[in-house]
């Protein structure tokens, strides 16, 4: 242990900086808050001010055009009213005055790994879900299925298409011949997880197209 | 203790510890599944899945007697069974990886996949996987195991060159049954 030194009584350095204390004294520190309050009203108004700025518009796909991400590539053909369509899997019920919703599609996985076409994945909604809004219609609700065999829940292996229908229950009286229908087509990002968590999966879906589909209305079946 | 004996022995413990950090296993060492690779009609026996893949085929077109499909078809003919447990013990992970890309076994035909495995009494079937048109060469690996999250479980890999395989016309799915030893 060392001697704790004399504690030093000079008086000299705090009159060597006493030009600091005169300098600052001369600073108008009143008007800050003015000054800061005119120059972000000024920047503001600069861009646009408080308006609501407009969302940039997205890009316009016709029916049958390819919509084409790093997750899939979906190509919406068309979208059909039917009263019933078993080979989705869906039994809507004519007392309650259901019909079937059904939107044919062909998709293509250009990713690394097979990826469900699935509506829902374990509880949740699943990727290929989040990646396409067909109107109001629930993502979660839908009954994915293949054209071709009727395989339900099908899964997207990588480079293979298939044509996919999806078909949702509505209420007959909410859709009709000629409807015109906005789907909105989304790009999700590939997060890659670390620390606690493991693997690869796709999320935050934004809105990059969108594409008007008419109904055709195909009475008792398809 | 002498000053430079106390700065040589924090020295030498830094670099210690800086070498077990070096040869610790990362989490993916440490939690790597068990890997028993086979070639054909050899037997595969991991903790609670043992796999025989009898015969691998190429062709255009499969079936399973019900359903058919064109396309690039990788059919494998093979048996399975548990080993010590029949709780949870389902054939839900087969996959090949080949190309830098893995396919699932295809749920659209009946086959083994997702079928409930018996202790010591193998199942016999096939499996399916559906390609893209241009992926006719490559050496790709066939991995089973019970579940899709293959941490710390036993893998049965079979090694497959898919250019080897000569094309056929149809390849059916044997119909899943109890193995005839």
């Amino acid at each position: 242990m060392s001697e704790p030194e004399p504690p030093a009584a000079q008086p000299a350095p705090r009159r060597r900086f006493a030009w600091v204390r005169a300098s600052t004294d001369r600073v108008p520190t009143r008007w800050f808050a003015g000054i800061a309050t005119g120059v972000f009203l000024a920047v503001t108004a600069a861009f646009g001010g408080l308006a609501t700025a407009a969302t940039p518009s997205l890009a316009v796909l016709e029916p049958g055009e390819a919509h084409v991400t790093d997750q899939r590539s979906l190509t919406i053909e068309r979208a059909v009213l039917v009263d019933e369509l078993p080979e989705a899997g869906v039994y809507p019920d004519p007392d309650e005055n259901q019909r079937v919703l059904a939107v044919v599609a062909t998709v293509e996985n250009p990713w690394t790994a097979p990826q469900t076409a699935s509506a829902t994945s374990g509880f949740s909604v699943s990727a290929f879900a989040e990646s396409v809004s067909v109107g109001e219609l629930p993502a979660k609700e839908s009954a994915n299925v293949r054209y071709d065999d009727s395989t339900s829940g099908p899964w997207m292996q990588p480079g293979v298409p298939f044509e996919l229908v999806m078909a949702w229950i509505v209420d007959a009286d909410a859709y009709a011949d000629g409807d015109e229908l906005e789907i909105t087509l989304n790009t999700l990002s590939l997060y890659t997880a670390s620390f606690v968590a493991e693997g690869e999966w796709w999320q935050d879906p934004t809105p990059s197209a969108r594409m008007t589909l008419t109904l055709n209305d195909l009475g008792a079946g398809s | 203790m002498k000053p430079w004996a106390a700065w040589a022995l924090g020295a030498g413990m830094v670099a210690a510890a800086w070498g077990v950090a070096l040869v610790t296993p990362g989490p993916a060492e440490i939690q790597a599944p068990f890997v028993i690779s086979v070639d054909q009609g050899e037997a595969g026996v991991g903790r609670n899945i043992a796999i025989t893949v009898e015969s691998a085929h190429r062709s255009d077109r499969a079936t399973d007697g019900a359903w058919s499909a064109d396309g690039n078809w990788l059919v494998l003919d093979l048996s399975a069974a548990a080993v010590v447990s029949e709780q949870a013990a389902l054939l839900n992970h087969v996959e090949l990886e080949i190309d830098g890309r893995t396919f699932r076994a295809s749920e659209r035909p009946q086959s083994l996949l997702g079928t409930p495995l018996s202790v010591g009494v193998p199942r016999l079937g096939s499996v399916a996987f559906e390609l893209p048109a241009d992926l006719d060469h490559g050496a790709g690996i066939v991995r089973f195991a019970l579940n899709p999250d293959t941490r710390v479980d036993s893998v049965i890999e079979f090694p497959v060159e898919i250019g080897a395989l000569e094309p056929e016309d149809e390849a059916t799915l044997l119909s899943t049954g109890w193995a005839n030893p």
